[in-house]
């Protein structure tokens, strides 16, 4: 089968080599620079932020690909929609396994809050999004033969400004341990219990929906879950969260789960390894010391 | 201005049946998407003196019992505020790729007019956020996706999109689609008086072969197999702060994690 990637990065790329023959697409400097390895990049000049260029420019490359491969992102699914419906494909997003058989291809995805997993047989051309942390090989290095494309673009709107987000510097997603905190805190100040904790065992605080989103505590590169971040530490230690299914989504596949919340009913438990049932404003402290003390 | 809102009666995935180690599909529950709360409430906001009105393409199996099923949840809708409804239920779009759903939608938009599309940014039972985009492409309207602030003005849609570092600021020429979170807005709850008032407005039950489609299937299920995670649920609830410290450390040092 052949592949074109779309916003490459390493895991799509190496995605798309698994199937065969493969190609990227790259809008910017930035892009070009991480499809090098692949063996045919089309470079197209212009703005990266511009979905309508992609667009375009996939529709005009459809025909000499069966799939379209990119990393899962908001702006890969807001294309990836727009392209399939156009390429009348189907378009399956946040896949963790792909292979091609019989001309079709095989794909796996977690459904239903992420509490199952749908295996799908799909027609080609179909266009895909791979859900970060399952596609882990190397690409293999080929000559890269650079063509130049210039498409007009779709226009979906236009962009009239762009302010970056706030960021605690956090990248949640790739942290080994994991301190985070929910509505159990009771005022904002109390939070640096959680980051004294995470210091002393090494890790990054993350956070619930409602301590981002509604009481914005915290930025939002700390929120962890289904519309935040999804996480994968060795310790996932959740202080005052509750476990809302949206949350618990965003960390199965954390390898220890933990718990400290003083509602024994609290569905957190039901997904934890370890869980106490104590006040967080007694026991924390008492961690933040006994951890210090194990570094020593 | 005259909204169209998508609505998706979708599987209430914090009841999902598992049986034998098979997901039951049948026989899980339906519940209006989350996210479709914040569409509605923002439809409501927007529309003026218009009419809002609520399109719901039926996914699940199996159909017969759904429609009543989203019937009802439709009616939660209307008692928010929309002003009628339109359900499209057909087994050939039971199981069928988004591609047939954003086709049916488009119909329905073509045949009642709307200046505006309001959606969720996702679905909760399958989180593809694919058919706001699809719709679009297939109504060849301009596309707003993630939408945390919106308004309207000089017959353009501004909106604030919420992208993982950035948040962009897009303006389209109405009619145009637009996809939100949920910190767009806090959905109204209905009163009594507007659910009562919800059952007289109209549901309007469509077949793929009033809106002229032609289901095609392009993805087939090979299955669906309920993640098993097994988790120890160590509990520790007694003894004071100090020895409950100890005894998780303890074991987290036992994992190796710390």
């Amino acid at each position: 089968m052949k592949a074109l990637v779309v916003y490459p990065n390493k895991e799509a790329l190496y995605a798309a080599s698994t199937l065969g023959e493969y190609a990227a697409l790259a809008v910017g400097d930035a892009e070009l620079k991480a499809a090098e390895g692949a063996p045919v990049v089309y470079n197209v000049r212009g703005d990266p932020r511009d979905l309508g260029l992609r667009i375009s420019a996939v529709l005009q490359l459809a025909g000499q690909y069966d799939v379209i491969i990119m990393p899962s992102l908001k702006e890969t699914k807001t294309i990836g929609g727009y392209m399939s419906q156009k390429l009348n494909a189907p378009f399956i997003t946040d896949v963790v396994s792909l292979r091609a058989e019989g001309g079709k291809l095989l794909v796996e995805r977690y459904v239903f809050g992420n509490k199952a997993t749908a295996s799908l047989r799909a027609n080609v051309p179909a266009v895909l999004t791979i859900a970060p942390g399952k596609f882990l090989g190397e690409p293999p290095k080929a000559s890269t033969k650079v063509v130049e494309l210039s498409p007009q673009s779709a226009g979906l709107f236009r962009i009239a400004g762009v302010e970056p987000k706030a960021s605690g510097g956090v990248r949640i997603e790739e942290a080994e341990i994991i301190v985070s905190v929910g509505r159990g805190f009771k005022k904002k100040e109390d939070l640096a219990m959680a980051f004294d904790l995470a210091k002393a065992l090494g890790g990054q605080v993350g956070c619930s929906r409602p301590i981002a989103a509604d009481l914005k505590w915290l930025s939002e590169d700390h929120w962890v879950g289904l519309s935040g971040h999804k996480v994968r530490p060795k310790l996932y230690l959740a202080i005052g969260i509750s476990g809302q299914p949206q949350h618990i989504a965003g960390i199965l596949d954390s390898r220890i789960i933990a718990a400290i919340n003083n509602d024994p009913n609290a569905p957190i438990f039901q997904y934890a390894d370890y869980g106490v049932v104590e006040d967080l404003y007694k026991i924390v402290p008492i961690l933040i010391r006994k951890a210090a003390e194990l570094k020593k | 201005m005259k909204i169209a809102v998508l609505v998706k009666p979708a599987l209430d995935t914090s009841q999902l049946r598992v049986k034998e180690g098979r997901v039951v599909i049948e026989e899980t529950p339906l519940k209006i998407n989350d996210i479709d709360r914040n569409a509605i409430e923002e439809a409501i906001k927007l529309k003026g003196n218009d009419k809002a009105y609520a399109i719901s393409v039926l996914k699940w199996p199996p159909l017969q019992k759904r429609i009543q099923e989203a019937e009802n949840l439709l009616r939660e809708a209307l008692a928010m505020g929309l002003d009628e409804a339109y359900l499209v239920a057909d087994e050939g779009l039971i199981g069928s790729d988004q591609s047939a759903t954003a086709k049916a939608i488009a119909a329905v938009i073509n045949k009642v007019g709307a200046d505006l599309v309001l959606a969720a940014e996702a679905s909760i039972d399958n989180y593809t956020g694919q058919v706001p985009p699809r719709v679009a492409a297939e109504l060849g309207w301009p596309l707003i996706t993630y939408a945390r602030e919106l308004r309207v003005e000089g017959g353009k849609a501004i909106a604030k999109r919420d992208l993982e570092d950035s948040v962009e600021t897009a303006e389209a020429q109405l009619p145009a689609v637009v996809s939100v979170t949920r910190e767009i807005n806090q959905p109204r709850i209905p009163t009594l008086l507007a659910i009562r008032a919800a059952m007289k407005k109209p549901v309007n039950k469509l077949t793929l072969a009033d809106l002229g489609i032609k289901p095609d299937v392009k993805v087939e299920l090979v299955g669906y197999k309920p993640v098993v995670i097994q988790r120890k649920r160590v509990i520790i609830k007694d003894g004071t702060p100090e020895e409950k410290a100890d005894k998780l450390l303890q074991y987290l040092r036992q994992e190796g994690v710390i």
